[in-house]
């Protein structure tokens, strides 16, 4: 033993020789996700009258090589539904991530469990309140708008590791009751959270391209939430087929082959081989100014 | 800073024994990354505050880039607000994300202060613990431009304007965000009455500043709305809807209207 | 901080009232943080109900202002009559294009009474595009601080959206100019502001 302090308890460098740092340093600095690699295009969703309709095409994109079929939407439980944009491998990572969060909380609320609270009163303490919200979830899972928050916290911590899950993601479903009206019917939810943690919701959103090319559509549609309450599952499904369509034509990292889902009070209803119909290119004949045509 | 974690003696101290001390590993030096953890969702805040109440507002939209993500999204945040006598309100205006993420952390401290001394927290201490919560994130901080109001102990308005990391500062008026620049210098013509003269005071130095007063609160509600449907109209960031908090000895009461939307 | 049009400083706001106009301009000449002097003013007379402000690199304001005197003279000389506002502004927005690929760094504001003793404010970008306006105009570094203001009586409110304007920014201020423009009197007033 010497009489530096920090060299007690080290190999000595007489004995055993110095230390090869080359072993253990890595030789780079250690880089987290800088760019998505293979990526999903638009997501796009609408709220109406009792539910929430959403889409996404089912191409993957490798740069500009085009992999087909994905899922772009995935059902979480009979009340929300997600839509991932951007990398799909961290998509892949949330889904069985997500998957396992649903087991693991079909299993601790239990099947048994579905007595509802009866209690309304509005001045019920906090612990009240905490114990009824407990017991809502029970038997029937996290709603939507429980799933967006654990998500917006999953990736706002990703991001300030610097280390973020690349995507922009649609939650659609509907709302658990608020605290002090437990009995109130569930409500048509819709929000999404991105790679930075940002989320905002909107009587319609959309991801990507789909920002620029369908959501001004949509917004005629569904220009505030109390337009949200004027329209019907067909009227908004319609439109949302109508934005798929445009997104087809206009945007190059699309496919005609898509999957929609409809979350009403009834549960989910998922479609993954839905195809753009009723196509025209004539449009397209009378588009000029891109340099390949002359006059 | 890493340097402290990596094993290596301290530069004045003694080395080690050794030939070869441990080196600082590349894992400690600066990381080059082309993800960038800050966006900025434009929109603005401004603050007023007088003699019985305090104003904040903000307008709703939040956008990224050219883009609207959307027509509501607050920026105004009631903390503690299941306690019946809290009359603290939090603007944020910058990167969302954080705003929201501090907002909850400063909802949690002022949780924490009730539980922990069984009465409501001061807005003074609150303002300092909130200072204290920003300077905590100095080397990775929360992007936004945060504005506190509230009731000081006098039951007079008070008003709390921070910096991204934790500079603050009680002023009577504030303004934030996208369009500060353009409203800043009517509030201090309006609120401060900045640049006015008593009429016949004298010429030069002998002239006598306009002494501000406390306003009503109707002119502060005028002020703000003025101050809004200006910025609406020259700054792109700012509009769709207007969110108004007024704290008074009675509560917290919220006003929304409606902003141009273009 | 280092582009040249906020290299030196400086503030100018032009506003129409009644029957008449008012153009306003700060005095600071600084580099970046440091105030070389307190006595460069902004605005120049180019007949006696025309006026052209200008903001940006203090080389090419000087130069930009010498350039226009020497044009109006020359036009002053072939029409025998003086120039009106809108023939100026134009002259402005056509000098300043034929310098597209090496513009000088300005930010010119045009207020004057035309012949029918109307109102014409206008502003530029430092390669001649016209910007029209009813109400006001403004240019400089203080420019986003002067939006805020609307007119009601124009000396008064002119003077407070520059003053109130050039008092939150660093770059501007030390004092101000302000012309009253009417069909046939100009009033011209120097303000003291702060000193700081």
């Amino acid at each position: 033993m010497n009489h530096l302090p920090q060299a007690w308890g080290r190999p000595r460098d007489d004995i055993y020789g110095a230390y090869n740092h080359a072993h253990l340093a890595p030789s780079h600095p250690t880089t987290h996700t800088q760019s998505p690699i293979v990526t999903g295009t638009s997501v796009i969703a609408l709220k109406f009258r009792g539910g929430v309709v959403i889409a996404a095409d089912n191409l993957a994109s490798y740069g500009s090589l085009a992999l087909h079929r994905r899922e772009a939407a995935e059902k979480f439980n009979d009340k929300a539904v997600l839509g991932f944009g951007g990398d799909v491998s961290d998509m892949q990572y949330l889904d069985r991530y997500l998957n396992a969060l649903a087991i693991r909380e079909n299993y601790s609320s239990g099947s048994g469990a579905g007595e509802k609270a009866s209690s309304t009163s509005t001045d019920a303490s906090e612990e009240e309140r905490a114990e009824s919200l407990d017991n809502e979830g029970a038997g029937t899972g996290m709603a939507a708008n429980n799933l967006h928050k654990y998500l917006q916290k999953l990736l706002y911590r990703r991001r300030s590791d610097f280390n973020p899950l690349w995507n922009h993601i649609l939650i659609a479903g509907l709302s658990s009751p608020p605290p002090n009206a437990p009995d109130a019917s569930p409500q048509p939810f819709l929000k999404s959270v991105d790679l930075l943690g940002t989320a905002f919701g909107a009587p319609s959103l959309a991801t990507g391209f789909g920002a620029h090319l369908a959501q001004p559509i949509l917004r005629r549609v569904v220009p505030d939430e109390e337009a949200v309450k004027k329209i019907d599952e067909a009227t908004a499904v319609e439109a949302i087929r109508e934005c798929m369509k445009v997104l087809w034509y206009r945007d190059a990292r699309s496919l005609d082959r898509y999957s929609l889902a409809v979350v009403t009070k009834e549960g989910v209803r998922l479609s993954e081989d839905e195809r753009v119909e009723g196509q025209s290119w004539e449009f397209a004949e009378g588009i000029r100014g891109y340099g390949t045509q002359v006059v | 800073m890493a340097a402290i974690f990596t094993g290596a003696p301290p530069n004045s101290g003694p080395g080690y024994s050794f030939t070869q001390t441990p080196a600082p590993t590349s894992a400690s030096e600066p990381r080059q990354h082309a993800f960038y953890p800050y966006t900025d969702n434009g929109g603005s805040t401004l603050g007023i505050s007088s003699s019985t109440f305090t104003i904040l507002a903000g307008d709703t939209r939040s956008t990224s880039g050219y883009n609207i993500n959307t027509r509501y999204a607050p920026k105004l945040f009631h903390i503690d607000s299941a306690d019946p006598s809290s009359r603290l309100v939090l603007s944020v205006v910058g990167f969302a994300a954080d705003g929201e993420a501090l907002a909850e952390r400063l909802d949690t401290v002022v949780k924490m202060y009730r539980y922990q001394h069984g009465k409501t927290i001061s807005v003074g201490a609150a303002a300092q613990r909130l200072s204290h919560v920003l300077y905590g994130k100095r080397f990775f901080p929360y992007y936004v431009h945060a504005i506190l109001g509230g009731l000081d102990e006098e039951g007079k308005g008070a008003l709390y304007s921070y910096d991204p990391v934790g500079s603050y500062e009680r002023e009577q008026c504030r303004a934030a965000g996208a369009a500060a620049s353009l409203i800043m210098p009517f509030l201090d013509n309006q609120v401060n009455y900045k640049n006015q003269y008593m009429a016949g005071s004298g010429v030069g130095h002998e002239l006598q500043q306009r002494d501000p007063r406390p306003l009503e609160r109707k002119e502060v509600e005028e002020l703000v709305r003025d101050a809004f449907t200006s910025a609406v109209e020259r700054h792109i960031e700012v509009g769709d809807g207007l969110q108004m908090m007024v704290i008074t000895k009675e509560g917290v009461e919220e006003v929304y209207r409606e902003l141009k939307k273009d | 901080m280092s582009s040249p049009f906020s290299i030196n400083g400086g503030a100018c706001v032009a506003m129409t009232g009644k029957d008449c106009v008012a153009i306003a301009c700060d005095l600071r000449l600084g580099l970046q943080a440091l105030t070389i002097s307190n006595n460069f003013p902004k605005i120049f007379s180019y007949s006696p109900s025309v006026y052209l402000g200008l903001t940006g690199l203090a080389t090419d304001v000087s130069t930009v202002a010498d350039l226009f005197r020497y044009k109006v003279n020359m036009y002053r000389l072939r029409e025998e009559r003086q120039i009106a506002p809108r023939t100026f502004a134009n002259l402005v927005s056509s000098s300043l294009y034929e310098r597209r690929f090496g513009p000088y760094f300005v930010s010119p504001v045009v207020a004057g009474i035309d012949d029918g003793g109307k109102p014409f404010i206008c502003g530029f970008d430092s390669i001649g595009c016209i910007d029209f306006a009813k109400d006001f105009i403004v240019s400089g570094t203080a420019s986003d601080q002067l939006l805020g203001l609307g007119p009601e009586d124009l000396f008064e409110t002119i003077s407070q959206a520059l003053l109130n304007a050039v008092d939150r920014d660093a770059l501007s201020g030390w004092g101000a100019h302000v012309y009253i423009i009417e069909k046939d009197k100009v009033t011209k007033r120097l303000l003291k502001g702060r000193q700081d």
